[in-house]
């Protein structure tokens, strides 16, 4: 079956995920450790001017890519393009939703190219972070996931 | 206070095109595992892209004298990492400029595996600050009513 072709006003499938003080803390190892940080510690967050750690901009960006993933397959992982900025801060026990909204589909380099409008924002509506994505009309293959032998979820 | 008054002399000297030399790392399975697992992603295609390749090499060269808060991000996304495979990443200064009497710096990374596959190419947006000069981003918690 041939994954579903995007239109413009064409929603992606949303992604949420809670973001614990745990997860912030871990996200700081894992993703490249450098010690203590605004992110994982009070002590240097408040030093830094802010009265709460909070998570990571590239914790949002995880959510993104998620969504594009999900959304698009190969389309998304090879070629795709996304710009955010970070626009307000998320503390532990917010819910973040990853949003996408098509807003051109354009022939680029004759090729279809789907261009979004794309968000994070919290349970109660605020916007974390804002920016455009783009990739190729949404593909069935995940060959990243297995070579290209699942297709689409 | 004026705009000019809150330029550091250190963000001054760091010219555009600035060279932060190269830096590489095995992506090793765990780190790949460890990734999708903080995540809640089991399937993450670029675990450690959502990453800092431009901030580390940024650091490596200027973590004594500046900070650079990520404000946000601009990426393009090639081919996925494959673990087991060395990665070589580059990375320069690739603009700066004031807003809003804030100093930015654009970092920009290239990251390639040692088959000469291209992975990615990110552009931190750092809101720059002098180590030992007052939190730049002090003012925009303010704002943020953190």
């Amino acid at each position: 079956m041939m994954a579903t072709q995007l239109k413009v006003g064409d929603r992606l499938q949303a992604v949420t995920h809670e973001v614990t003080e745990d997860k912030m803390v871990e996200f700081e190892k894992v993703v490249w450790d450098r010690g203590r940080n605004s992110h994982s510690d009070i002590n240097v967050a408040k030093a830094d001017g802010i009265q709460r750690t909070i998570a990571s901009g590239q914790n949002q960006m995880a959510f993104l890519h998620e969504m594009m993933e999900r959304n698009f397959g190969d389309a998304w992982v090879y070629g795709g393009k996304i710009s955010a900025r970070y626009i307000h801060p998320v503390y532990a026990g917010d819910h973040l939703t990853a949003n996408g909204l098509v807003t051109e589909v354009a022939v680029v380099d004759g090729k279809p190219r789907v261009t979004l409008q794309i968000w994070c924002e919290t349970q109660d509506g605020r916007k974390t972070s804002a920016g455009t994505a783009s990739a190729g009309q949404p593909a069935d293959a995940r060959s990243w996931i297995d070579g290209g032998k699942q297709a689409a979820a | 206070m004026s705009e000019e008054a809150t330029i550091s002399k250190v963000w001054e000297s760091i010219p555009v095109g600035d060279d932060l030399g190269t830096l590489d790392y095995v992506l090793t399975a765990q780190m790949v595992a460890d990734y999708r697992r903080v995540v809640d992603n089991p399937h993450a295609a670029y675990p450690t892209v959502a990453a800092r390749h431009p901030a580390n090499l940024f650091y490596r060269k200027y973590a004594a004298v500046m900070r650079v808060p990520n404000m946000g991000h601009d990426s393009e996304y090639h081919n996925p990492p494959v673990a087991g495979k060395r990665i070589t990443i580059s990375g320069r200064i690739a603009d700066k400029y004031i807003r809003r009497g804030n100093t930015y710096l654009i970092v920009e990374a290239t990251a390639v595996d040692e088959d000469g596959r291209l992975i990615e190419k990110s552009r931190l947006v750092g809101l720059a600050r002098e180590v030992g000069m007052q939190a730049a981003h002090a003012n925009i918690a303010k704002k943020w009513g953190t």
